[in-house]
């Protein structure tokens, strides 16, 4: 049967087996790397720009209910919905029923992660309305009947070439592999949808309390379209995202670009507080905004790792972690992949369903260095780590071997025994040929290394023969 | 939305906060008075460079009757089509472009077409830092800045902030905030880097950005 | 390492009653394990003078970790312990002040940043110093030379196929680098991108950073007459 744990050993495997996928992989984050290396000039101080994030996130997160109150009193001022979903269902069915009532045929959406979290798309399209993903790179992986496969970029994973291909299948007119001329294709075929679509889906980078407005990141602008054009305009959050002032923006908005992109600041970074108002040319004359928790508010409970949800998912973490350089992003299999993935899943989904994804990292720290809201999050594997033993949901053989562990450190003597045995066995090994063979007690590794080369006697007795001389 | 049909809205809040009464770890107060950018000597100068690095076009003119004469040599290479405008005292000169093979859509008659071949707004604020615009719902409405293939913006240099603090300062001394469902920022022509992770300029917003930047206020 | 102490004039103390700092029990979540080591380490050490360490990630378990692992009067003795606790070029640089050991290493090398001492202890230009100052020696950067080998500790054994293509590609880039010889301030990152150089039969060797600075011009590896100092 089964598990979420083997079918990521499994793509794994694979994935770090695949020359062609690590090297687009590698091309994908080299662009990256070089840019957020130029954007690094823009900051007399990077690490005052973080702690300034952090603080900002420490403080709407430990204040949540009152910065989450001020923000829905504010929108419904302003004539906008407020809708707090407990679970995913919930909000669903909050969509979907504001989707009925109002005779809903088409919806723009652009991208969402929590709208992957709840399988947004596939509830609507089962009641028969029609969903463009209007997000290039979530349209690509629509398109190819995928998951996203970096929260950030969500098609990474693709050459122009393969793009090209698809774009040629799906739409016609493709005459190179050019990215410009893919993103004209796109452009043109989406246009339709955003001018006729009755609803536009967006989400929120930030939710501002003090303006009631929703902060939307995008460089595209299908964001904007989405929240210009359809006649209703619905919002899908998180319960964490809300900042206390627009003045914060001032140092999120290019923190967040860098560590993102490593761009200066995102093309559009639009606000959007309620529907139209009388003196307005245009906009949608209805706005929602849904709230969900579907496990946040539990998270926010464990003080040790709450600041797992300061999370800006701007995607840096993903880019500079080696693991992911080599499995990828679909092989995580969760909405949200990477080390913020590795942390977040155990308590959204499941200590016991997803615990093998805190362990599938070598705790590099690479990810913790990146995240620009400095979140500790190679520590909070760790905890999760420790969590997963302490609920006895580890295996009994482990269990027992660090039981045995402990037993044999707690004494020089027993210590260099367990040393003397290691170094004769392992030269039985050798002697017999054994190596990679079933018996070789080391198999999991000299299956990938050549054997060690074994030392002739412990540093302690070598020490002694010193220190008597 | 009612109480009662929100039944969700009232547990999460007692979640909420049942679990801040456990006090998370607060980290070492830091120093936050440093400067995290440079301070700017020169606004107009960085706006210009930044502009350039951002792929917006920025044209100096001298005062407000230059602007309509900047107006003609924008819209010459523009194919023929309906052009979208603002309809604001300063952009009236714009009705003087009216020709055979163009129109011209005022805002107050309605969104632009989908295929207008431009927009034409003022802004609410220029930012030096960034080399971004801030325009609001009261510059043409929202589809004005993202709908045709060029945006051009009327401004000033009183609109010229040095930074992202200053601007959202000056949006709030003069009520954008309040007053306007929508507020962006906008920096250069749209993009994407969803291809390789390699940008690349004009996707579903406007490809070509440009400002016109008077040097003396524009009424 | 001892040698290189001794060189430069400190006198060594190895106590027979350390085992280990346990750090595999830490990092793989048996907590409660891992807390009785290191009581027992802070109780071994507890009166040096400096604790040296030829690994960036025990040194790291030490002075990073035990403050999370610990509670009470043993975390006050860790973290009083902690500022006595020393990587090996961490020391030679920081506390003896020392660049130049007189060491003597006619090859091309270069040097891998083993994460803990990269990023926990903020260890990037100390060793490279060393290594700079080592008569002969021609030190080369390689590309991603701060990305992660994919040792990982017990990650190695439970996701080998991950662990091992993390290695391959130290290896390559070790490779493109043209080098004789990788060195690190971490023997568990060598071991593994030694294991994966040589089953690739690749021509370069692994080799510690203390083993380098140990080779002197003498060529029976006996110390130069130490420099007598009182021990700090």
């Amino acid at each position: 049967m089964s598990t979420p744990a083997k079918e990521f050993l499994h793509s794994a495997a694979v994935k770090s087996a695949d020359l062609a996928h690590r090297s687009t992989i590698r091309t994908g984050i080299d662009h990256y790397e070089a840019a957020v290396m130029r954007t690094g000039a823009r900051f007399l101080d990077w690490e005052a720009a973080r702690e300034q994030c952090r603080a900002v996130k420490w403080e709407a997160v430990n204040h949540l209910d009152k910065y989450l109150l001020e923000f829905e009193s504010r929108v419904q001022d302003r004539g906008g919905h407020v809708f707090w979903a407990e679970t995913a269902a919930d909000a669903r069915r909050y969509i979907s029923e504001l989707a009925a009532r109002k005779d809903v045929r088409t919806v723009v959406k652009s991208k969402s992660m929590v709208s992957e979290e709840i399988d947004l798309r596939q509830d609507l399209e089962k009641q028969g309305v029609k969903v463009f993903e209007t997000d290039l790179g979530e349209l690509i992986v629509q398109l190819r009947d995928e998951p996203p496969y970096h929260l950030m970029t969500p098609a990474m994973h693709l050459t122009r070439t393969e793009i090209a291909d698809l774009f040629r299948e799906k739409y016609g007119g493709v005459e190179s592999n050019d990215p410009q001329h893919l993103v004209d294709i796109a452009r043109r075929a989406l246009r339709d949808a955003f001018f006729s679509a009755e609803m536009g889906i967006t989400g929120a980078n930030f939710l501002v309390a003090d303006s009631g407005m929703v902060a939307l990141t995008t460089n595209e602008g299908n964001g904007r379209l989405g929240s210009s054009l359809p006649r209703i305009h619905v919002v899908v959050t998180g319960i964490e995202k809300v900042i206390p002032r627009m003045q914060d923006l001032a140092v999120l908005w290019p923190t967040l670009a860098r560590s993102a992109v490593g761009q200066s600041i995102a093309c559009y970074n639009t606000l959007i507080g309620g529907p139209r108002n009388a003196k307005e040319a245009d906009g949608p004359e209805e706005f929602h905004v849904v709230l969900l928790d579907n496990g946040r508010s539990e998270l926010l409970a464990d003080a040790e790792q709450r600041e797992v949800l300061h999370c800006i998912r701007c995607g840096a973490c993903l880019n500079v972690c080696p693991v992911f350089r080599k499995i990828g992003g679909h092989s995580y299999g969760t909405v949200y992949g990477g080390p913020i993935g590795s942390v977040l899943m155990p308590h959204l989904g499941g200590l016991n369903k997803f615990q093998h994804l805190s362990f599938a990292s070598s705790l590099c720290g690479a990810c913790t260095e990146a995240c620009p809201v400095k979140i500790d999050l190679h520590h909070h594997l760790l905890q999760n780590r420790r969590n997963a033993v302490e609920s006895a949901e580890r295996p009994f053989g482990e269990r027992l071997a660090f039981k045995l562990w402990r037993w044999m450190m707690m004494a020089p003597k027993r210590f260099a025994v367990l040393g003397g045995a290691a170094r004769a066995g392992l030269r039985a090994v050798h002697a017999l040929g054994l190596e990679g063979t079933r018996l070789d007690p080391l198999r999991p590794w000299t299956k990938t290394h050549a054997p060690p080369a074994i030392p002739a006697e412990s540093f302690r007795s070598q020490w002694r023969k010193i220190a008597t001389k | 939305m009612q109480q009662n049909d929100n039944p969700g809205r009232g547990r999460i809040l007692a979640r909420i906060q049942k679990g801040l009464r456990n006090p998370a770890p607060k980290h070492a107060p830091v120093d936050k008075s440093g400067a995290i950018f440079a301070p700017i000597v020169d606004p107009l100068d960085r706006f210009q460079k930044e502009c350039g690095q951002n792929g917006t076009e920025c044209l100096i003119v001298p005062n407000a009757a230059a602007v309509a004469e900047a107006f003609e040599r924008l819209l010459e290479p523009i194919p023929p089509g309906e052009i979208f405008v603002q309809d604001a005292p300063e952009l009236r000169p714009m009705a003087a472009l009216r020709r055979n093979d163009r129109s011209i859509r005022w805002s107050t008659e309605g969104r632009p077409a989908e295929q207008s071949q431009a927009t034409v707004t003022l802004a609410e604020a220029l930012v030096a830092q960034t080399g971004s615009i801030f325009v609001s719902a009261a510059c043409g409405g929202r589809a004005a800045s993202v709908v045709a293939p060029v945006h051009i913006l009327v401004a000033s240099i009183q609109q010229l902030v040095p930074d992202l603090g200053a601007a959202f300062e000056r949006l709030r001394e003069r009520g954008a905030v309040e007053n306007n469902s929508m507020l962006c920022l906008i920096t250069g022509p749209s993009r994407t880097a969803d291809i390789e992770k390699i940008i690349v300029m004009g996707a579903h917003g406007p490809r070509r950005v440009v400002v016109i930047l008077s040097l003396e206020p524009l009424s | 390492m001892a040698r290189v102490l001794e060189r430069i004039g400190y006198a060594i103390d190895f106590p027979e009653a350390q085992t280990c700092c346990g750090q595999p029990g830490f990092n793989s979540g048996y907590w409660r394990e891992a807390r009785a080591l290191a009581e027992r380490f802070v109780g071994v050490f507890r009166d040096a003078d400096f604790v040296v360490c030829p690994s960036g990630s025990c040194t790291t378990m030490v002075r990073v970790f035990y403050k999370e692992l610990l509670e009470g009067a043993a975390r006050e003795a860790a973290t009083n312990l902690s500022s006595r606790v020393f990587e090996f070029s961490e020391f030679l640089v920081k506390v003896a002040k020392i660049t130049d050991v007189g060491a003597n290493f006619p090859h091309r090398v270069t040097y891998h940043d083993a994460c803990h001492a990269l990023r926990e202890l903020h260890l990037r230009d100390e060793p490279r110093e060393l290594l700079r100052h080592v008569k002969n020696l021609e030190l080369v950067e390689m590309p991603y030379s701060e990305e992660c080998c994919g040792f990982g500790g017990t990650f190695s054994t439970k996701f080998p196929m991950i662990s091992a293509a993390m290695g391959e590609t130290k290896a390559a880039n070790a490779g493109a680098a043209n080098v004789e010889y990788v060195t690190s301030t971490d023997p568990s990152c060598l071991m593994h991108i030694d294991g994966i150089l040589r089953s690739r039969k690749s021509a370069v060797r692994t080799i510690h950073l203390a083993s380098i600075l140990a080779q002197s011009e003498l060529s029976d590896g006996n110390t130069s007459p130490a420099v007598t100092k009182n021990s700090p």
